[in-house]
């Protein structure tokens, strides 16, 4: 018996071939987008582990006051860590502003004006770079260059670049696996390898880049370590907070000014103890350490995820089609009842063709996914991103399981659970055609013929309209998905240049004794805050009521805070929240009732009172190391930690739209397309059950106009309706997914849609619908009227 | 004439498959006549019936109805046509299984500015009471009736029937002829009705006869047998 049905699967798929192929692609290509993607994340995640660990990855960093003596390092690496320096300098082109007159970056490599570059002596134990091309420096003169850095200014090895006065040729291009995310500060929420990027020169080189000045901000000493499983994190961190600032071996001018004034007295030993830590970092906790990885486990999971969805909705799809097959044959299947066939064997029949479709569908997608044109496409966002090196792609066994047996079981199971009861009907019945009382169906309804036409239709129609919605809905969640990624950058780049309202801020390391004039003044401590896993920077500003550059006005009080409407929105916090941060460098846990929230959405700030923070945190009445101002002030760059421009903020916000903006049109496509085609099915299928009908129609001398107005019109309602109720629940449901996808990004959540933007997706769908029905328009009036009298409905 | 066909072929298929189902039929019936086409399987009259309905294009000749030439006409001209004159019974009703009676009967009400009242066409039809039902409620008679009014209440010129007594027992079949003898009576609804059934005839004006796509007999009733008293349905 199997082997004459089995004559029956490929005549049906000859017969709907169109049907199928429509649905097939789609499989395709949804298969083809979950494998690539996912089969890039894994790669991604592996091989970047996999190098990190080859390169020596830190298990952590820590930046001090004044570099550590040789006795601290002795006693530190006499526990059986590994300690390495890792200072750096930044440098600017030059023209940027007073600081960076005497700094610079220029020469034959290309534009890099804005830019600046990080410089750090070549790695010899921790942190070793990865080398794409060319070779390490090993002579004066010589530079490697950070990967994405060049890729954006066009340099390449042997192309020559002019740092602090100097010239350099670039000798290699690589990758550190310290600066996986190329922030330049821990803070930044988006990677901008336009702006920033890294430099690896010899030692000597780097000693005469520092005695010749011409850096943007101070030398930062910064300790990379292994903890070679002899200590905890905590275990070193306990210890160096142990240790303090020896003023009398600090050369450095601004800090011999800063020490005095401050009570020192540095040809007479310390009056005043210092600790020397200034930030301990374990790498689990650094933005810039294993991002690319943490950024893929999220597209892993949601590529997966996504992938299972969409399958049970064209499995549901093909479950429409295999539903209305059973229907036309019920009489063909009552009469194989009646001749012994059993009801497995149907079912087993059935199941054939959606299975085969999806299986063949699922393999050339899953092909298609680890070809040239799917795992290394996808493979180029993270490159183009991320610094990471070039890697194999890996095929994870999971993967090729996944993309062979998810697209056949999800439409076994689907189709089984639609469809086992359609076949389990007594053989006499479905030989007499008799159908079940449809108490739905059958309901009592008042009104116009053509409303209650309508309604009967709809109603008889409802597991296809439900497919639609279905479909609507599941289009609706990658739309969400899109504009919501949409939203949060276009938010992030005009929140931040309208909210950023002074030109300079600067951050000092050695604050002068009074405030530069023209500046405004404030007090800046960076803590910690966990969200969904990951723990951010949120700055504590203590600030003057009445500060021009924030719409914050302050009241006096030591637990009192307003905080930013990123840090609001990121955290979910509200006015009379109590906001709990850790301050890591001196290990205590501070609460702050929040009193508002004020409008700033450039990075995670609680703002209060200057002095009651001075006040708080131990500081003199006149404390400050920040200062804004509306121009740019002559400071000397070796007393500050940086100097940020507000053109600064405002270009690496931008960066957010550009990177996101081809990947929000990829997903409109997807979902239009996942929209068209299943609505065009669906509605066809519709049609098709109504083909009889419709020539009834027709012979009653109905016009083309009038059947549709019948037939096609009323779905215009299921979709307006679906539209409606899909549209705000497939934001509801995305607004709570997707604070989960971005929670490694370090910015305000803001995902609100303008009513243009609802209305547009209303409209577009409408009109998808509208086109849709011009196609199926052509089918209705290819229904002859003679067909009737051929058939029986 | 009402209804007037001239010299009518119609033929399918080409080559080896060729089949002339028209030869050449002609045909006239009276307003307010009821005629009978009858014949074999395969001797043409479903679709001669389908010609005059405007379902089929004729290969050749004319189609006449109250002096409107139908031949040639376009799809949507047709549909006017069928719109304004025609009424269809079909002997396996082809009612919407999703609609009730009352509903299946709007389908057509919907079609004319001057619907027959359609509580007294239930009545006649001995429907009361079943308005609100589907037609996997009804027993075939019913269904029938229902198809009937269906097709009556536009109030057709032309009423065109294809074996509406073909899938009833004979008791419900003499029920469903009373029914279109009242009709006639009362509407003087000019019908054709294709059968095989050779009582039918009997209670006719005119009986015409198919053989082979060409017509062997075409006569009128001098006395009809009304349907209440026919015998071997």
């Amino acid at each position: 018996m199997q082997k004459i049905l089995r004559r029956r699967i490929f005549r049906d798929l000859k017969e709907n071939k169109f049907r199928y192929l429509a649905l097939g692609l789609l499989i395709v290509l949804g298969m083809y987008i979950v494998i690539g993607l996912v089969g890039a994340a894994d790669t991604v995640i592996v091989q970047t582990a996999e190098t990190a660990k080859a390169n020596r990855a830190e298990d952590g960093q820590f930046s001090v006051f004044a570099p550590l003596t040789e006795k601290e390092k002795s006693s530190l690496e006499g526990e059986g860590i590994t300690l390495e320096e890792h200072f750096y300098l930044d440098y600017a082109p030059a023209g940027k502003s007073t600081l960076s007159e005497a700094g610079g970056l220029s020469g034959d490599a290309g534009s890099t004006d804005g830019a600046v570059l990080r410089v750090f002596t070549q790695r010899k134990h921790i942190d070793l770079v990865q080398i794409d091309s060319g070779r390490l420096p090993k002579e004066e003169g010589e530079i490697l260059l950070e990967r994405r850095f060049c890729e954006e200014h066009g340099i390449s090895a042997g192309d020559r670049i002019t740092l602090g006065g100097r010239e350099f040729t670039v000798t290699g291009i690589g990758t550190a696996p310290d600066y996986e995310s190329p922030f330049r500060s821990f803070s930044d929420s988006a990677v901008d390898s336009v702006r920033f990027g890294l430099g690896f020169v010899t030692g000597e080189d780097y000693s005469r880049l520092r005695e010749a000045g011409g850096s943007i901000s101070s030398e930062e000493y910064t300790y990379a370590y292994l903890l070679n499983g002899r200590m905890t994190d905590k275990q070193l961190k306990e210890q160096l907070k142990g240790l303090e600032v020896s003023a009398g071996d600090i050369e450095d001018a601004f800090f011999r000014e800063y020490w005095e004034r401050n009570g020192g007295k540095l040809d007479g030993g310390l009056a005043v103890s210092l600790s020397k830590l200034t930030r301990f970092v374990p790498a689990g906790d650094n933005p810039r350490i294993g991002s690319a990885g943490n950024d893929k486990y999220v597209d892993k999971a949601a590529g997966l995820a996504a992938g299972v969805i969409v399958l049970i909705l064209f499995a549901y799809v093909i479950s429409v089609f295999t539903v209305h097959s059973i229907e036309r044959e019920s009489g063909v299947i009552g009469t194989l009842y009646a001749m012994g066939v059993k009801r497995k064997e149907l079912m087993r029949h059935y199941l054939c063709l959606p299975v085969l479709v999806t299986f063949l569908a699922g393999v050339t997608g899953t092909v298609l996914g680890y070809s040239s044109f799917g795992v290394n496409r996808y493979l180029s966002e993270p490159y183009g991103y991320f610094s990471i090196p070039q890697v194999e792609v890996v095929y994870e066994p999971y993967l090729l399981l996944y993309g062979l047996a998810v697209p056949p079981l999800a439409a076994a199971f689907t189709n089984y659970l639609v469809i086992r009861k359609k076949l389990a009907r007594p053989a006499l019945a479905l030989i007499r055609g008799e159908r079940k009382r449809d108490r739905v169906a059958a309901m009592h309804l008042s009104g116009g013929f053509v409303r209650i036409f309508r309604l009967r239709q709809l109603l008889r129609e409802r597991r296809t309209a439900a497919a639609v919605f279905l479909g609507m809905f599941i289009s609706l969640l990658i739309v969400m998905l899109s504009l919501d990624c949409y939203a949060i950058c276009s938010y992030v780049k005009t929140e931040n240049a309208r909210d950023t309202r002074f030109a300079w801020m600067y951050n000092y390391k050695y604050p002068e004794a009074k405030v530069p004039k023209g500046g405004e003044e404030a007090y800046g401590v960076t803590m910690k805050k966990e969200v969904l896993g990951y723990s951010f920077d949120v700055t504590l500003m203590g600030i003057h009521d009445g500060n021009p550059y924030f719409d914050a006005s302050v009241e006096k009080g030591e637990d009192r805070v307003l905080v930013s409407s990123a840090l609001a929105q990121k955290y979910g916090i509200g006015e009379g929240d109590v906001l709990t941060l850790l301050d890591e460098e001196r290990d205590r846990y501070y609460a702050f009732r929040v009193d508002g929230i004020v409008t700033y959405s450039t990075g995670f700030f609680a703002f209060m009172d200057i002095d009651s923070m001075r006040e708080l945190m131990g500081e003199s009445e006149d404390y400050y190391n920040i200062v804004f101002s509306d121009h740019s002030l002559n400071i000397d760059h070796g007393r500050l930690y940086a100097a940020l421009p507000k053109e600064d903020v405002e270009k690496s916000a931008a960066v957010f739209v550009e990177q996101m903006k081809s990947m929000v049109i990829s997903l409109l496509v997807v979902s239009a397309l996942i929209f068209a085609v299943v609505m065009y099915l669906m509605m066809k299928v519709m049609i098709d059950r109504s083909a009889p009908a419709v020539s009834l129609f027709k012979v009653f001398g109905y016009r083309k106009k009038e059947i549709g107005k019948l037939y096609l019109n009323g779905n215009f309602f299921v979709v307006a309706i679906s539209a409606l109720v899909g549209i705000p629940l497939a934001k509801a449901v995305m607004d709570l997914m997707f604070p989960y996808m971005v929670a490694n990004v370090a910015c305000g959540i803001n995902l609100a849609f303008s009513w243009q933007m609802y209305a547009g997706i209303f409209f577009s769908a409408l009109v998808l619908y509208g086109i849709i029905n011009g196609f199926l328009m052509r089918r209705v009036n290819r229904i002859l009227p003679a067909e009737v009298l051929k058939m029986r409905e | 004439m009402y209804l007037e066909v001239k010299d009518l072929r119609k033929s399918y298929g080409e080559g080896g498959s060729y089949v002339e189902v028209l030869k050449g039929v002609d045909l006239s019936v009276e307003k307010g006549a009821m005629c009978v086409i009858q014949g074999a399987s395969g001797s043409g009259k479903s679709t001669l019936l389908h010609c005059i309905g405007g379902l089929e294009e004729a290969g050749s000749g004319s189609v006449s109805v109250d002096g409107m030439g139908i031949c040639g006409l376009l799809p949507e001209e047709l549909s006017d046509y069928r719109r304004a004159n025609l009424g269809f019974i079909f002997q396996f009703y082809n009612l919407v299984p999703n609609l009730t009676v009352k509903e299946n009967i709007q389908v057509c009400e919907y079609l004319t500015d001057s619907p027959l009242d359609m509580g007294e066409l239930l009545g006649t039809l001995g429907l009361d009471g079943h308005q609100d039902k589907f037609p996997a409620q009804l027993s075939g008679g019913q269904q029938q009736r229902c198809a009937i009014a269906r097709a009556l209440i536009k109030n057709p010129k032309l009423l065109l029937c294809d074996e509406p007594t073909g899938a009833l027992d004979s008791h419900t079949s003499r029920d469903i002829l009373e029914l279109l003898e009242g009709v006639n009576r009362k509407y003087g609804t000019t019908m054709l009705i294709v059968t095989h059934n050779n009582s039918i005839r009997h209670m006719v004006d005119q009986v015409v006869c198919l053989k082979d796509g060409q017509v062997m007999q075409d006569y009128r009733n001098e006395e009809k047998v009304p349907a209440a008293q026919l015998e071997d349905l």
